[in-house]
C-alpha cells in the first residue's frame, strides 16, 4: 500500500510540503491531470512524442448491489475470487505491477489487503506475465532456472529451507495459500489446507 | 459377467493383437460385454499403457494418480499378488508446480552410511542435478512398502519433457487427466473476453496512473 509519504508522483513533493502543516486529510487531492498514453511519431528528422489524453475507463453500468461501499460488494464478489481471477485483479494494477491505492480504487480494508495478497500470489505463478517493472536501458537479467509454483504465500527468496521437520506431534508445516481467503466460498467438500 | 465398464475404451482396440481364434472382438453392438471369450480374457488382464502430463501439476497429486495405476488399484480383479498393474509414463517432469514455498522449504534429506554422509537438499537443488527425481521419490513413497515396490517402480517411465522414445510412444494407450486445473494467464485471454468482463470501479477524472 502506498502511504501518503512515499508519493512517486512529481506533484508529490509539494503534497508532501503543503502537509507538513495541519494534515487536513488524506482525501484532499491536488488537481492533476487524467490518463494519458505516450505516442513516439518519427516523421523524417523530426520525433515528436506526444501524451494524448486516453478517457479514463469508467465502471460497467448495472452493478448488482449498488448500494455496496467498495466494488466488490457492489459487485457480489465478496467471498468468490482467488489467485486465478486474473481479469478482475488486472484493474486494480499499474502497468508495472503494483497495487493502486487503496484511497484511489474505494475498496474497503480487508478487501484491499486481499486483494493485494492474491495479486501477490498470481504474480509469483507468473500470471501476469506483461505486468513487469521497467528495467533500465540495455540491461540483460540473469537467466535463473525457472521453477513454477503458485498459491505461494511468501516471497521465495526470504524462505528458509526446514531442516528439522519435527516429531509426529510437532511437526513444522509449509504455509500454502493465504489465511485472509478462508472465508471464501468453496462447492466441494473439501476443506481448505493452509498448512500442508 | 465379468463386462468391465471402468476400463478405458481404448481396450476395445487392443494394440496387443486379437489371436487368430477369435476375429470378432465385441460381436455385434461393440459393447464390452457381448466379447467373446478370448478376447474378454484379453481385455481384462492385458497390461495397459497410460501417459500423464506433468506440466503444471503438482507432484504429489501426479504420483496418487500414478501409483493408483501402478498398482491395478482402478480394476475391480484387483489382488495384491496378482499383479494386475499397469504401466505409467510421466512426462514434462521438468515443469511440475508446487503450491506454497515448497521449492525452497520441502528438504530431501539421505545417508549415505558413512561417517558425516548426512546430506540435505532443498526441493530446487534436487530439481536442478535431476529433474525426474522429485515425481520418482513422490510415487516410490505412495507405493506399498513391500517387494513389489521396486517392480511397479520398475514399470513407471519418467522424462523431463516431451520427447519419450518411439517404442513407448507406440505403446501408449490412453492419456490420463490432469488433476490440477492450470489457470489461465492474462495474455491467455482473448481481447473480446477482456473486453466482455466488467469493469468493476472507475478512477476519479484527475487520477493519473
Amino acid at each position: 500500500m502506498v502511504a501518503l509519504n512515499v508519493l512517486v508522483y512529481p506533484f508529490g513533493r509539494l503534497l508532501r510540503g503543503l502537509l507538513a502543516g495541519p494534515i487536513a486529510t488524506s482525501w484532499a487531492r491536488l488537481p492533476a491531470r487524467g490518463f494519458r498514453e505516450v505516442v513516439e511519431i518519427q516523421e523524417g528528422k523530426t520525433t515528436t512524442i506526444e501524451g494524448r489524453l486516453t478517457g479514463t475507463p469508467k465502471e460497467s453500468p448495472n452493478p448488482p448491489n449498488p448500494s455496496g461501499q467498495c466494488p466488490i460488494c457492489r459487485w457480489n464478489l465478496k467471498h468468490k475470487y482467488g489467485y486465478e481471477d486474473v481479469l478482475l485483479l488486472s484493474q486494480f494494477l499499474r502497468p508495472c505491477g503494483g497495487m493502486l491505492p487503496r484511497r484511489i480504487t474505494g475498496l474497503c480494508q480487508e478487501e484491499h489487503r486481499k486483494i493485494e495478497e492474491c495479486v501477490k500470489m498470481a504474480h509469483r505463478a507468473g500470471l501476469f506475465p506483461n505486468h513487469r517493472p521497467q528495467l533500465p536501458e540495455g540491461f540483460v537479467p540473469k537467466s535463473k532456472p525457472q521453477l513454477n509454483r503458485y498459491l505461494t504465500r511468501w516471497s521465495p527468496r526470504s524462505v528458509k529451507p526446514i531442516y528439522n521437520k519435527g516429531h509426529r506431534w510437532n511437526k513444522v508445516r509449509m504455509a500454502v495459500g493465504s489465511p485472509l481467503l478462508k472465508d471464501n466460498v468453496s462447492y466441494s467438500r473439501k476443506p481448505l489446507m493452509l498448512y500442508h | 459377467m465379468l463386462g468391465f465398464v471402468t476400463f478405458p475404451a481404448g481396450l476395445v482396440m487392443l494394440r496387443s493383437g486379437l489371436g487368430s481364434w477369435e476375429k470378432d472382438g465385441p460381436a455385434g453392438g461393440g459393447d464390452m460385454s457381448s466379447f467373446s471369450k478370448a478376447p474378454q480374457q484379453w481385455a481384462t488382464f492385458a497390461r495397459v499403457w497410460y501417459l500423464l502430463d506433468g506440466k503444471m501439476q503438482p507432484p504429489g497429486k501426479l504420483a496418487a494418480l500414478a501409483s493408483v495405476k501402478l498398482q491395478g488399484l482402478h480394476k475391480p480383479i484387483y489382488h495384491q499378488l496378482s499383479d494386475c498393474g499397469d504401466h505409467v509414463v510421466i512426462m514434462n517432469t521438468r515443469h511440475i508446480a508446487f503450491s506454497g514455498n515448497k521449492w525452497e522449504q520441502k528438504v530431501y534429506s539421505s545417508h549415505t552410511g558413512y561417517p558425516g554422509g548426512f546430506k540435505q537438499v532443498t526441493a530446487a537443488q534436487l530439481h536442478q542435478k535431476d529433474p525426474v527425481a522429485i515425481v520418482k521419490l513422490a510415487i516410490y513413497g505412495m507405493l506399498p512398502k513391500n517387494l513389489h515396490r521396486r517392480t511397479l517402480m520398475q514399470r513407471l517411465h519418467l522424462f523431463p519433457d516431451e520427447d519419450i522414445p518411439e517404442d513407448i510412444r507406440k505403446n501408449l494407450v490412453e492419456e490420463l487427466p490432469q488433476p490440477r486445473k492450470v489457470p489461465r494467464r492474462l495474455d491467455e485471454y482473448t481481447q473480446e473476453e477482456i473486453e466482455a468482463f466488467p469493469r468493476v470501479w472507475s478512477p476519479p477524472e484527475d487520477y493519473r496512473l
